[in-house]
């Protein structure tokens, strides 16, 4: 890790905070507690995110981006820009996946070098962007490039919401989170670099990001950093993401961040504890020791050591819970018995009859009644599961499908534009008429395609946004009707139906 | 029935530490509806679009770190009963130190017993995942509706990515204690099982098993269709077995000794 070049951005970190504290100072809401903000990391989040107002998103766009920088993209905190960074770091298993082995190739020369020029460069843009920052909610949606950056991480996500959102929302976050990344990598190689707080700070953020940020980081920021932590955790990078939950925090200097457990960091943890004697006698200081894992940091290993101890001692913590539905269960049996003799789902079970007989033998039946009734238990469970992962994954297709006709949709608009400007046109009176020429003949390909396209589900979001954008442009399309006739799932839903409670 | 009420019915049903972590959707439905009818148009609708943010903002967080808190919990006690397995086998099973059928199968019944549970509690946090998803999904898409915004696809995109809703981890867990669970469970006659399953119907009065059923009831009735069907919505649910699942609700609890 070059100290060096860290130290620079460091400066230019510095002084992009200057510039935007100068700038968010100068937007509506926040001048004060944004100096608190940067006193405080963690607690960075919690004011930014109660300044969410409409000159905020500036502010917080710092705020939260520069965190989750610092913390390897994963602050878990209100502000939006914070979920972007989760975004980055904690969807390895989405389709996202082809991140992975993307971080292990990443060069880690080639990543400082671009990182460094780009913060540079990004710079003056970041003052700029705030301007636009007033409009829409959704201009800090996402940092979707941030991943992308450096080194074309190919997730097209990214890509379609970096064409969602201005362009520059993308370069600031990236410059913010770059120059966090270096900030952050500067207190870990060296870390009496900073005075103040933002050391005492970010050192518990930052070591947190370092191990977990080996697989599912897609940030290329941490590129450098990773293969050095491939080579230290071996099996710990394997899935383990940390993740720091800043608002949860109080606003004192200490920074709880909540990192995200692993089984295989759980066995890591208890091996330590077993070399140490046992969880009453190991101490989290002997145990973090131990372990040896970058970026784990005492509070972690002290929470974790209290959970358990809990769970060994006294097994099953909720235990007490469950045995008082084991106490109800036994009446409940009995009871039961009646009321399936009244209710009778199979016909067998008409011959049962109600009454003492069943109470007498109500030991064998409860006997067996336990282990069947767990048995029923088991199933409705595994049968919630079941639904609970299709229903995810459906959503997940949903939503994925949505961002891709908004893409297509996005490119048909440049396309729309492009077309407009072209000097072929310039023979017909200019704009209207020609967009209203155009339109029918955009609309047709873009029908077209949009019906290719809808494989899956179709997208009311998107036809009401072409119809939005087509008044816009002057001109009744086909192409949300025809949008909405794409193959859809069971049943081909029209866009109302009589409300069915 | 509408997902307010239905959301309303499963943090009724769900574990009593879990009450106040669902989202809050009548909050939030709230402030929409200001948003979109503020008097003083300017002022008004900032302030209360300002807070819509801020709470849904809010809402994510405390479900990031609700999630991993239990998540965090399941790991530690998804091993601690694999070693209790192992030390109960050790120790009182056929080949242990002390051999003993009668504390073995004790044992194992509560081993049994607390399997079960554990594997419904994960159960339920998946579900606890989804439902606050899809009220983010619904909430959103009334928001842009009502005040013409753009906030739904985007945001929705980062909701996809918090750790809350990424259950691999979780899911992954519940599949290995089915597994523990078969092995641990006693073999039994495949007819006999049918029978008894259907005899045995309990509804426990609060309990696990029975926020299950709450929660998959509730799955399903939320899927049914709406008037406000579209495209981002979900198919109505296939769940076979409904009938059974169904007869569940019927027995009202009773207060036992």
């Amino acid at each position: 890790m070059k100290a060096r070049p860290a130290l620079s951005i460091q400066i230019s970190g510095a002084s992009s905070l200057g510039v935007s504290e100068g700038l968010s100072s100068s937007l509506p809401a926040i001048s004060t507690p944004l100096e608190d903000t940067y006193r405080k990391l963690p607690g960075t989040q919690q004011v930014s995110a109660k300044r969410e107002l409409m000159g905020g998103p500036l502010v917080r766009a710092t705020c939260s981006s520069s965190n989750s920088g610092v913390v390897g993209h994963i602050f878990s905190s209100s502000s939006g820009f914070s979920s972007d960074l989760h975004y980055s770091s904690s969807s390895p298993h989405e389709k996202h996946s082809s991140n992975a082995p993307f971080i292990s190739q990443a060069p880690t020369n080639g990543a400082a070098s671009p990182l460094l020029q780009s913060s540079n460069r990004m710079l003056p843009q970041s003052m700029m962007s705030s301007h636009y920052y007033k409009e829409n909610s959704g201009s800090w949606c996402t940092d979707p490039g941030f991943p992308d950056f450096p080194i074309s991480t190919p997730v097209q996500s990214c890509q379609v919401e970096s064409t969602n959102c201005s362009g520059i929302m993308t370069s600031e976050d990236l410059c913010r989170s770059n120059e966090w990344q270096e900030w952050a990598e500067q207190l870990i190689t060296d870390c009496d670099a900073l005075a103040s707080n933002w050391n005492e700070l970010l050192v518990d953020n930052v070591m947190d990001m370092e191990p977990k940020v080996a697989k599912p980081c897609t940030s290329t920021t941490l590129s450098e950093q990773k293969p050095q932590v491939h080579q230290q955790l071996p099996s710990l990078s394997v899935a383990s993401r940390s993740v720091v939950n800043s608002s949860s925090s109080a606003n004192n200097a200490p920074a709880k961040p909540r990192m995200r457990w692993t089984p295989e960091l759980h066995e890591a943890f208890v091996e330590a504890v077993n070399l140490l004697g046992g969880s009453e006698r190991a101490t989290p200081k002997g145990v973090l020791k131990t372990m040896k894992v970058e970026g784990l940091t005492i509070y972690h290993v002290k929470s974790h050591l209290q959970k358990y101890r809990t769970a060994r001692y006294r097994p099953e913590s909720s235990e007490d819970y469950s045995l008082f539905c084991f106490i109800g269960f036994l009446g409940r049996a009995v009871y039961s018995l009646l009321l399936v003799s009244i209710f009778s789902l199979s016909g067998s079970l008409e011959k049962k009859s109600t009454s003492t007989e069943d109470l007498s033998s109500l030991d064998l039946k409860t006997g067996m009644g336990i282990t069947e009734a767990l048995r029923l238990q088991m199933e409705v469970q595994k049968r919630l599961h079941e639904q609970l992962e299709i229903q995810r994954n459906l959503q997940l297709r949903i939503e994925e499908q949505g961002r891709y006709l908004q893409m297509m949709f996005e490119k048909q608009k440049s396309g729309l534009d492009k077309l407009k400007a072209s000097p072929s046109d310039s023979e017909n009176p200019p704009a209207p008429s020609d967009a209203t020429k155009e339109l029918p003949a955009k609309g047709e390909p873009e029908a077209s395609q949009t019906n290719h396209v809808n494989s899956g589900t179709d997208s009311a979001n998107v036809k009401s946004m072409l119809e939005r954008s087509s008044e816009e442009m002057g001109g009744e399309q086909e192409a949300p009707k025809t949008a909405e006739t794409g193959v859809s799932k069971s049943s081909s839903p029209p866009s109302k139906r009589p409300r069915i409670e | 029935m509408k997902f307010g009420k239905r959301l309303k019915q499963q943090i009724e049903e769900t574990l009593p530490a879990w009450r106040d972590k669902f989202l809050s959707y009548k909050e939030l439905k709230k402030l929409v509806r200001l948003i979109s009818s503020a008097e003083s148009p300017e002022f008004g609708k900032a302030d209360a679009g300002a807070e819509f943010m801020y709470l849904l903002n809010n809402e994510i967080d405390k479900f990031n770190a609700f999630f991993m808190e239990q998540e965090e919990d399941f790991i530690i006690r998804h091993k601690e009963l694999q070693q209790r397995i192992k030390r109960v086998k050790d120790t009182w099973g056929p080949g242990g130190t002390k051999p003993s059928e009668a504390e073995y199968k004790d044992e194992m019944a509560k081993v049994r017993k607390d399997m079960v549970d554990f594997h419904g509690e994960m159960v339920l946090l998946v579900n606890y995942s989804n439902i606050n998803y899809t009220g983010l999904a619904k909430i959103l898409k009334k928001y842009d509706k009502r005040t013409g915004g753009l906030l739904r696809l985007p945001f929705i995109q980062k909701v996809l990515q918090q750790p809350f809703f990424v259950t691999d981890l979780v899911s992954k867990l519940v599949k290995e204690c089915e597994n523990t669970i078969d092995q641990v469970f006693p073999v039994e006659v495949e007819a006999e099982i049918v029978k008894e399953q259907r005899e045995a119907i309990t509804v426990a009065g609060k309990g696990i098993f029975r926020n299950t059923v709450a929660a998959l009831l509730s799955m399903q009735e939320i899927r049914r269709g709406s008037s406000t069907y579209g495209h981002f919505s979900l198919p109505p649910l296939d769940l076979p077995d409904s009938d059974l699942i169904h007869s569940f609700q019927l027995n009202s609890p009773i207060t036992t000794v």
